[in-house]
């Protein structure tokens, strides 16, 4: 059974603009899926769906199978199991780093306060940051922030991690820290699916690649074959722009 | 020819104005603000609340308060609630609420209405994604706005807040219309009795100049201090 999937997701901004077309897809477990598209084709939104940040109109999405959009389904509960990490961090200001990784792990899984930081400060470790947990975030680069944001959902133990664009808004000598942390996770097992226009990382690490343009799954392959000979004109286009330099 | 002045007035009163005036606009001050910053919150969530109803309730209370003089209010509840209480509670004669009951509660309520817009303005200078980051390792609106949102608010705001503080300080001093005995009260009591207006009303206004203007540059301080890195 996948650990994501997603049935004929649509989703409408108003009554006239559709941003996600009928969006139908599934991760495996262990499997890392990235999607990929020029701006504004619904990948964030598609991937905002997975944990209920975006309501959708119509179509089912189940993770781990539990439908994300049903009456009775615990949001908070699913949201706790599925690991975000965001384009601008969204680090907690107010928060030490320490603290950023222990709150979810206290208030939302009631770890006690001891588990909670034994936990932060082992992951703040895989992260190479052991030296900065007492520091505010505002204090840390935008490499290390994303790092520590990486560490925070993997807090939580998640059985996925979405990643929307996690790189777009680094400086570029500091992409390679954030990718680095995430080649080691997919390499770990973890179930991943990353918005991203890092075609190196997706090439690396990736097993299949998800080619979206207004708000529809263009092609939906294995990445040999995608990066090879991709079936449409637009992902063509689209690669040998992105590819070109 | 000089007036006849006699500053030992002030002397041989301090005990009195500060005991029993000033420990009372004090506590009415401390008391009202946390109060109104409670509900203001509270009021100011409801604004911004997607749920039907909620959002033109607060928006209706807020310009109300801010719409009728803070005296009128405080008129209005202490001869109002007695008579209120006692259609609630079908007692036979109003209710004895006690001026300080009262006063507390007009001040809280008023304040409100002006935390309100300093929270709100406060909440919604938060980026989105905060809210979003929050949602996403598992926290309910409720936890979101406790431990996130409200929290980075309050300290944005809090030279706001406190400058309205000191406002509010200056103005319980309005409470004399109910005949409370506040710190200008008490003396206004001593310059009638000793026939020393001048002496009197000259030292309060030094006493509200000193302490308002002393927390003007101490929340100047504070900001720096308190400033999220960023």
């Amino acid at each position: 059974m996948p650990m994501i999937e997603m049935r004929d997701v649509c989703k409408w901004y108003g009554p006239t603009f559709q941003v996600l077309k009928s969006c139908t897809t599934a991760v495996d477990k262990g499997e890392v899926v990235v999607v990929c598209g020029p701006s504004g084709s619904g990948k964030s939104t598609l991937i905002k769906c997975v944990n209920g940040l975006e309501p959708f109109q119509s179509g089912a999405i189940t993770v781990d199978g539990i439908e994300v959009a049903a009456k009775g389904t615990d949001l908070p509960k699913l949201r706790a199991r599925i690991g975000m990490v965001f384009q601008h961090f969204e680090l907690f200001p107010h928060l030490k780093i320490i603290d950023n990784l222990c709150l979810g792990q206290t208030k939302v899984l009631g770890r006690s306060r001891a588990e909670a930081m034994a936990k932060a400060t082992a992951l703040l470790h895989r992260v190479g940051l052991d030296e900065h947990a007492d520091k505010f975030p505002g204090q840390l680069s935008g490499g290390q922030q994303q790092r520590v944001a990486i560490a925070r959902a993997l807090a939580m133990d998640p059985v996925a991690m979405l990643f929307d664009e996690p790189t777009s808004a680094l400086d570029p000598e500091m992409i390679t820290e954030v990718l680095d942390v995430m080649v080691a996770l997919a390499h770990d097992g973890m179930t991943m699916m990353v918005v991203t226009h890092e075609m190196g990382f997706a090439r690396k690490v990736a097993d299949r690649v998800i080619f979206m343009d207004k708000g529809e799954i263009i092609e939906d392959r294995p990445t040999d074959e995608f990066f090879g000979k991709p079936r449409s004109d637009r992902a063509q286009l689209f690669l040998s722009k992105i590819l070109s330099h | 020819m000089l007036p006849d002045i006699d500053f030992n007035v002030i002397a041989r009163s301090l005990p009195y104005l500060f005991r029993q005036g000033m420990s009372f606009t004090l506590t009415l001050t401390a008391l009202a603000a946390l109060g109104g910053l409670l509900l203001g919150t509270l009021l100011a969530l409801m604004r911004l609340s997607t749920l039907p109803i909620l959002a033109p309730l607060a928006t209706g209370y807020v310009n109300l308060m801010r719409s009728l003089p803070l005296v009128l209010v405080i008129f209005w509840f202490y001869f109002l609630v007695p008579f209120v209480g006692q259609v609630i509670l079908r007692a036979d004669r109003p209710v004895e609420v006690g001026a300080f009951a009262s006063a507390l509660i007009t001040f809280t309520l008023f304040e409100a209405a002006y935390f309100s817009e300093i929270m709100r303005a406060g909440i919604q200078s938060i980026p989105r994604g905060q809210l979003a980051a929050g949602y996403a390792i598992g926290l309910t609106y409720w936890q979101v706005m406790g431990y996130i949102i409200v929290p980075q608010a309050v300290r944005n705001m809090l030279p706001v807040i406190l400058t309205q503080t000191i406002i509010l300080f200056q103005d319980t001093s309005l409470v004399y219309v109910i005949s409370i005995t506040d710190f200008l009260g008490a003396a206004s009591n001593v310059a009638q009795r000793d026939g020393r207006l001048i002496e009197m009303y000259v030292f309060a206004a030094l006493v509200y100049f000193a302490i308002s203007f002393s927390a003007s540059r101490l929340v100047k301080s504070l900001q720096m201090r308190t400033a999220i890195p960023r």
